[in-house]
């Protein structure tokens, strides 16, 4: 071996367990601020009984006498759940009766089935229980958010991503020794380009005083990955990556900023529903067949997958405000709506992620309904829905035959899963560097089986890094509801995390022979241009969720925005906040 | 909003399984890991091998397209332990053992090599052969190691079996190495560790005289011997074989001593060549009284030895009781040694032992140019069953520093069978570079 070759073995061994402590630096450093670190819920106004003063913390709040309402009033006459008590965009607040037995007045006023305004010092009578609702001044309440914590004081988000930027450097240096030289110029601009991305979003959103940016570095961290599969299987492509990313980039910024506005956002719901039936019905159309499933709309040369762009109706679809949850006749909608999608991915095929949208759909009407009733009764109609696929259409019982025995079938029905299990061992936990692997080059390698490529190119660590990114995106769903503004919000992000949860699941456990195989793309990291975008629109419902103060740029902040003059307040109440 | 975030933790549920999956892919790799990557990475990246014996003789060779054996047929069989076959037949051979590290797989750094790996032995095929041939259809086992090096230079288990041959039908036991994964009834080539016992505890051992009238008895119990000895030094003792000294000698070492010897000289361990586990021998740890206790020092009772187990035994005595463990594959990590046993005591062991060749084995005549420290062993086995022969022990020589181990099983006589084949073995050893 002559000396230059010995010196650039010694690079790529040094670059793999640069990028494996880079990964792992990159998703601590998340970890630790988005769930680790303490935030505190906001305070939007106060209800007083005669136990005290109550704060309301959100802009959907349930009052009742059951531990879980928002504001709780333990009298009796009071049902346990018994109002709901919203602020719309404008801070104009309503209360609504949900079924009380015995009613809801305000001053004197019964609400009625559309709700009924509430203005400051109003008296509000639950059943004969009389609490005061009091508003607070924009002055109040920015003095209140200067208590809460705004993220990345412990964590800065600005060397996260110059751990994310000398990720990309590494992987860079690793396609420099592997890859071949002609396509070298479009990988280095492919890095590059994600490089400008993410600092131009960064700074973007320190120019409007956003502190909050681990789900953009998660998602550019999995971009990254995606980036360089694209570059190892179809490096001729990269300028198409590229323009992909750019745009994914540009819908998730257009997508938060649509929906800091809750009341633009639930006018449109319906609007977009029948736009996604439509899409799918254009679908089952005129869709052309390909790898089994007639799921491609070829439009001027370019292929895509309308049901991606689905994926994110049904979740902007799916999610609700609370006074809507309480009405049965919305949920029954949505089922509908869900059925329809379901069965519209059934026809032309498309089962695996057919079977994401019903994950999500469970996941969806659980959060709406919490009725487990409901869950289970939708299991078993979709297993009797399953049973019939099987019977109807013969290679996905094949599919399930293998399951578990793929070795016994290594050049037929278990061709990708043993190849993928075969590639992704020989990476070991280092891997053989990128643009080193030879899964890539097998049918639907860079997409249903590219958790493989990745242990086979970057090892077993990283890959294990690119799925903990995903569940650290789920987890601060989780934890984001609890300081949510309006349940849509909360719905909406946690939908999102499920169907990429779900999609993760199948795809790599389907490669691996854990779970049948079925053929859906990781998020971010699978080629396939619908599907990043998909993913990157996806990302702006968590951004939506993320309540956290000055954290996100798809939350406006909730003051300065009514024109009335604030109510003047009694001394005696600036004492006691806590 | 308390409500949705109850129920927000359903994602959890989600995520657990999802966790859940992801540690049932490891724990797999960590289990399959090897033979998944090992089932197409050869194909994908080419890779090939061969294992060669110390003369660069091929006992194996694999590539993409075919797996191959040694190019003859006597090679391939009386090497079969040595190697194993690629479909795993016999879990000790380096075809199965040493797989992964030959084809260049690790858990760690997954596949290491794309590039034909070389994996070269110690082994002499030649040698092998030699021992194969003189075994002769015999079931048994021949063991030589370099006891100042530890290469271990031979190593035949019979029956054996041509790997190439689909035809072959396996002998008996065919695909046990007996010479790492059986244990044996010793007889009297224990009394080598009951004396080794006695020179380190037994105080005045040397003028001690042992009387011997073909039979004597402990605590009532009759010993047979094999012959009238009359009066006798310990050295004599050994040379004559005596079963009524011998036991008497365990019992003045006593049963605790007897115990920690035996253990010490790792006959009651699982030891390892390279990465091949070897099988544990027994002797009795429980208190067996006086009686039983000589016949475990005569090697019957419950003893029961690994050829292997007792090969490491005459190499340390021959290196002056350091142990060099014996290695199979060159480029390895350098030998291990460690102090086995008193230099005095090995010393003295070896002295015994070279008595014993030329006073009760006519070495000068039956041994003609050989150095050679040795000890029959004629096993009983009771009942009908003849006995096990051994022939253990090493040459005294600094050219050919070997120490040997042959059982034939069922055999005989240890003079009479097993002490011409470690003879034919020996004489080929001398050719050794």
């Amino acid at each position: 071996m002559s000396a230059s070759q010995l010196f650039l073995e010694y690079m790529l061994r040094a670059s793999k367990y640069a990028l494996i402590l880079l990964s792992l630096a990159i998703i601590i450093r998340c970890i630790r601020s988005m769930l680790r670190e303490q935030y505190e819920p906001e305070t939007w106004a106060y209800i007083r009984t005669g136990d005290g003063r109550f704060p309301v913390n959100h802009w959907e709040n349930i009052l009742g006498r059951a531990a879980s309402s928002d504001v709780r009033i333990d009298r009796k006459g009071v049902s346990r759940t018994h109002a709901v008590l919203t602020r719309n965009d404008r801070g104009i607040w309503q209360v609504y009766d949900i079924f009380a037995r015995s009613g809801v007045w305000v001053n004197g006023v019964r609400v009625g089935e559309h709700g009924l305004r509430v203005n400051d010092r109003d008296v509000i009578n639950l059943g004969g229980v009389c609490v005061r609702f009091q508003e607070i001044s924009p002055e109040k309440r920015e003095k209140l958010e200067e208590k809460r914590s705004v993220p990345g004081r412990g964590v800065s988000p600005a060397v996260t991503l110059l751990e994310l930027t000398l990720f990309q450097l590494f992987l860079l240096m690793q396609h420099a020794i592997l890859s071949k030289q002609e396509h070298l110029p479009a990988i280095a601009l492919g890095f590059a380009a994600l490089a400008i991305m993410q600092w131009s979003c960064y700074n973007a959103m320190r120019v409007i005083g956003r502190s909050g940016f681990e789900v953009e570095t998660l998602a550019f961290y999995l971009s990254t990955l995606g980036m360089s599969v694209a570059a190892t299987s179809t490096p001729d492509d990269m300028y198409k990556q590229i323009l992909l990313t750019l745009t994914g980039v540009i819908l998730f910024l257009i997508g938060g900023w649509w929906l800091r506005s809750l009341h633009r956002t639930s006018t449109m719901r319906v609007p977009v529903a029948a736009a996604a039936l439509a899409l799918l019905a254009v679908n089952a159309v005129f869709s052309d067949v390909i790898l089994g499933a007639r799921n491609w709309l070829i439009i001027g040369g370019y292929s895509f997958q309308p049901s991606e762009l689905v994926k994110v109706a049904y979740v902007y679809v799916g999610a609700a405000t609370l006074e809507h949850l309480f009405r049965e006749r919305n949920l029954y909608s949505f089922v509908a709506f869900s059925a329809m999608c379901v069965l519209a991915l059934a026809l032309i095929g498309d089962f695996g992620t057919a079977l994401v949208f019903f994950v999500c759909f469970l996941v969806i009407s659980f959060m709406r309904s919490g009725s487990i009733a409901t869950v289970i009764l939708s299991i078993s109609g979709a297993v009797i829905a399953g049973l019939l696929a099987v019977t109807a259409r013969p290679y996905i019982g094949k599919r399930f035959a293998i399951w578990g025995h793929v070795w016994e079938d290594i050049y037929d029905k278990g061709y990708q899963q043993v190849r993928a299990m075969s590639a992704a061992a020989a990476g070991g936990l280092f891997g053989k560097g990128a643009g080193a692997g030879w899964l890539k080059d097998i049918v639907a390698g860079n997409t249903d089986m590219v958790f493989a490529v990745i242990c086979e190119e970057q090892g077993l660590i990283i890959a294990l890094c690119m799925c903990l990114a995903v569940l650290t995106l789920a987890f601060f769903a989780v934890r984001s509801a609890r300081f949510g503004r309006s349940a849509y919000y909360s719905i909406a992000a946690c939908a999102a995390t499920t169907m990429m949860l779900t999609q993760l699941a199948l795809n790599v456990f389907g490669s691996l022979d854990i779970l049948p195989f079925t053929g859906v793309t990781f998020p971010f990291v699978s080629r396939g241009g619908s599907s990043l975008l998909s993913c990157w629109m996806m990302m702006a419902f968590i951004k939506g969720a993320d309540n956290r103060r000055e954290a996100s740029f798809a939350v406006r902040p909730g003051e300065r925005i009514r024109n009335a003059p604030p109510p003047e307040e009694p001394e005696e109440e600036e004492a006691d906040d806590a | 909003m308390k409500k949705i975030t109850r129920r927000a933790f359903s994602v959890l549920l989600l995520a657990a399984l999802v966790i859940v999956g992801l540690t049932t892919y490891v724990l797999r790799y960590i289990d399959h890991g090897a033979d998944w990557a090992l089932s197409f990475n050869r194909l994908n990246s080419g890779s090939s091998g061969e294992l060669l014996d110390r003369n660069g003789v091929v006992l194996a060779s694999f590539s993409a397209d075919e797996n191959l054996y040694a190019s003859d047929a006597l090679t391939r069989t009386s090497n079969y332990h040595v190697t194993g076959d690629y479909w795993g037949r016999t879990s000790t051979g380096i075809l199965s053992t040493y797989w992964n590290k030959m084809q260049g797989f690790s858990l760690l750094t997954g596949t290491t090599r794309s590039t034909a790996a070389t994996t070269r032995l110690y082994i002499d095929a030649g040698l092998n052969n030699t021992a194969y041939a003189a075994l002769n259809g015999q079931k048994g086992c021949v063991l030589v190691t370099n006891y100042r090096t530890g290469e271990l230079v031979c190593m035949v288990s019979a029956p054996a079996i041509d790997p190439a041959d689909q035809n072959a039908v396996p002998g008996e036991g065919a695909f046990i190495n007996r010479a790492l994964s059986s244990v044996f009834v010793p007889g009297s080539i224990f009394k080598l560790v009951t004396a080794a016992a006695a020179i380190e505890t037994v105080p005045n051992i040397e003028e001690r005289r042992f009387y011997c009238e073909g039979k004597g008895n402990i605590a009532g119990v009759e010993i047979n011997c094999s012959g009238e000895h009359y009066t006798q030094t310990f050295e004599q003792a050994l040379a004559n074989s005596c079963n009524v000294a011998f036991s008497k000698i365990a019992t003045l070492v006593g049963q605790d001593n007897m115990v920690k010897y035996v253990r010490t000289f790792g006959f009651l361990d699982s030891h390892r060549l390279g990465d091949i586990p070897t099988a544990a021998g027994s002797y009795p740890l429980d208190f067996v009284g006086d009686p039983e206790l000589g016949w475990s020092g005569i090697g019957q009772s419950t003893d029961l030895v690994n050829p292997y187990a007792m090969l490491r035994f005459v190499s340390a005595v021959g290196n002056g009781g350091v142990l060099v463990e014996p290695t199979m594959i060159q480029g390895g990590k350098p030998p291990v040694k460690s102090r086995f046993m008193e230099a005095q005591t090995a010393d003295r062991l070896k002295q015994m032992m070279a008595y014993n060749v030329s006073y009760a084995y006519d070495g000068d005549f039956r041994f003609t140019g050989l150095k050679l420290c040795a000890k029959t062993g004629t096993a009983e086995l009771g009942g009908d069953l003849t006995s096990h022969a051994w022939f253990v022990g090493f040459l005294d020589d600094e050219e050919h520093p070997y120490a040997f181990v042959v059982l034939v099983e069922n055999g005989g006589g240890g003079l009479t069978v097993a002490s011409p084949i470690a003879y034919r073995v020996l004489k080929h050893c001398m050719q050794i570079e």
